[in-house]
């Protein structure tokens, strides 16, 4: 028997299986359909939020705010020691009157309340953009951070990554979580699909024991089972496929209007990672079929 | 040739099935195995076919140590050797045809060979017309013929029959050993266990008998020896023996 003869028998029976075990077929699909749509949106979350982050990274600042006393020859100190810092580039010096101008643009209808205070109002301050901050170098940064807020003259350092590095965790933990409940659901979803194999098994194992009786190969026995497995995975990846695209579709209109939104559904999973995911669930059902059928479930009854 | 030497097979629970057996059935033989149900004729039959292993003891099938064949190589000999049983065992869902031609399937025959081959055998057993047919709509002696035509379908050496006709009246059972006497004289080897002593000296080949698990007669034919002569040339039988014995399947 050649590949292309096997293949099409090997599915022919796993399809014949499949309906005639339908329920148990059904709720194992099901089971896989769900956990792929939850690994699914873990993926999609991530990646939304992901690039959300990335998105407010590129734009971080990094300022220091000096008190009012603070003449042009102290600032002129103080700027080596902020350029001292690698993670910052383009830095600039903002004036109070500049800084005025950015509020009244900001907060139009608070604009009187900066005007009435004169130009004292709002502070000198020093402006940066800030780079990436490695993991490995946190700490130096932080250290980096403390020192110029330890300076005299200096009423606040503001640096985005503290926020950022916050979300980051959070980040890390929604795909933690995600993904140890992924990997939960999808070992409930092998042991389904296990369950659903042996069971098939046995229905045909009067069947199964004729054809030993005939001289088939094991290769030729277990085949179809390994194939009804890998289609009850395949058909639960489509599936949830399918529920993301529905969710996708629901959601995109208010992406605009709405943050949640905008984190779900502002770009959705590439073609790649969604055959990633129905491949996944392919080898999920062809690992509970194989799981199944290494108990010596398929030995000759009596 | 099929030889016991020395061969016991004891259970876990220490039951013993057979007992120290010692034969030799020539080649293109045909030997009736009898006994009492319990006496060992199953078991004896299992272990020619590697669906069971001696406890000890060595049985060579044509110089083949079946209890050293390896498991991935047993169905390579269960190829060279057609089994019928009293229950059938013909799978249900499929039909007649798939029945029969389930061997020339896994050894890759293309559709068209399958049904000559399978229609062939089928004809020998006097049923060709029923290919279409499911199993549950034959009669008990069309479902035995059915699997004797499978049995024969890649021309075994060794024909294996377990209580064929346990299930068949009398009538039918003639019939039955007709067609297992008519495969015999085209050379294959028939071991055929009964314990329907009627049939057994009706036909006159030699017998076996078991009790207890034990070889206690064996008495030899007393009919002349067969032709052992190849089918005639006016009725061939499509070979598939001849084709790749499916290592790969």
């Amino acid at each position: 028997m050649n590949a292309l003869q096997a293949f099409s028998y090997f599915l022919r029976e796993a399809a014949v299986g499949l309906a005639r075990s339908l329920r148990v077929s059904l709720l194992a699909i099901f089971t896989i359909a769900v956990s792929l749509f939850l690994s699914g949106m873990v993926l999609l979350v991530s990646k939304n939020l992901s690039r959300t982050v990335h998105e407010w990274r590129a734009e971080a600042r990094f300022a220091v705010y000096l008190a009012p006393e603070f003449d042009a020859a102290a600032r002129a100190a103080l700027r080596p020691a902020i350029e001292m810092g690698r993670w910052t580039e383009g830095l600039e010096e903002i004036t109070p009157e500049v800084a005025r101008i950015r509020f009244e643009r900001a907060f139009p209808s608070l604009a009187e309340l900066v005007a009435d205070r004169g130009e004292g109002a709002l502070p000198f301050s020093f402006e940066a953009r800030l780079k990436t901050v490695p993991a490995s170098e946190m700490e130096a940064f932080t250290t980096w951070v403390e020192d110029l807020r330890s300076r005299p003259g200096v009423v606040m350092v503001d640096a985005d990554q503290d926020w950022i590095s916050q979300v980051e965790t959070l980040l890390a933990l929604i795909r933690g979580l995600g993904i140890a409940l992924a990997a939960i659901l999808l070992g409930a979803s092998v042991f389904t699909i296990a369950s659903v194999v042996r069971l098939t098994s046995f229905l045909y194992r009067e069947e199964i024991a004729v054809m030993r009786l005939v001289g088939a190969t094991e290769f030729y026995i277990r085949g179809p089972f390994y194939f009804e497995g890998i289609l009850q995975g395949l058909l639960g990846g489509l599936l949830a496929v399918g529920a993301l695209g529905g969710v996708h579709v629901l959601i995109a209109p208010r992406v605009a209007s709405s943050l949640v939104a905008g984190a779900l559904a502002e770009s959705f999973l590439s073609p790649t990672e969604l055959a990633a995911l129905v491949l996944f669930g392919a080898i999920a059902g062809w690992t509970g079929a194989v799981v199944s059928l290494s108990r010596e479930s398929l030995e000759t009854p009596g | 040739m099929i030889q016991f030497f020395g061969v016991s097979r004891r259970f876990p629970t220490g039951q013993s099935a057979l007992d120290g057996i010692n034969l030799e059935i020539a080649r293109g033989e045909f030997c009736f195995i009898t006994g009492a149900s319990g006496a060992g004729k199953t078991t004896l039959l299992k272990l020619i076919f590697r669906e069971d292993v001696p406890s000890a003891g060595q049985i060579l099938v044509n110089g083949r140590n079946v209890s050293l064949i390896p498991r991935s190589k047993i169905p390579f000999l269960r190829r060279t050797i057609g089994v019928v049983f009293q229950d059938f065992r013909l799978i249900e869902r499929k039909t007649i045809f798939e029945n029969v031609a389930f061997l020339p399937r896994i050894l890759g025959l293309d559709h068209g060979r399958q049904k000559r081959v399978a229609f062939e055998a089928l004809r020998r057993v006097g049923l060709s017309h029923r290919m279409a047919s499911f199993p549950s709509q034959l009669s008990g002696g069309e479902k035995q013929r059915v699997a004797i035509a499978r049995a024969l379908i890649n021309e075994p050496e060794i024909l294996i029959a377990d209580e064929p006709t346990g299930n068949l009246d009398q009538e039918l059972s003639q019939e039955i050993v007709r067609l297992f006497l008519d495969i015999h004289l085209r050379g294959t080897t028939v071991l055929f266990a009964t314990h329907d002593r009627v049939l057994i000296e009706s036909v006159g080949h030699r017998v076996l008998t078991l009790a207890q698990g034990r070889l206690i007669d064996d008495r030899p034919s007393r009919r002349s020896p067969a032709p052992h002569s190849p089918p005639p040339p006016s009725d061939p039988m499509p070979s598939i023996a001849g084709t790749d014995s499916g290592e790969s399947a």
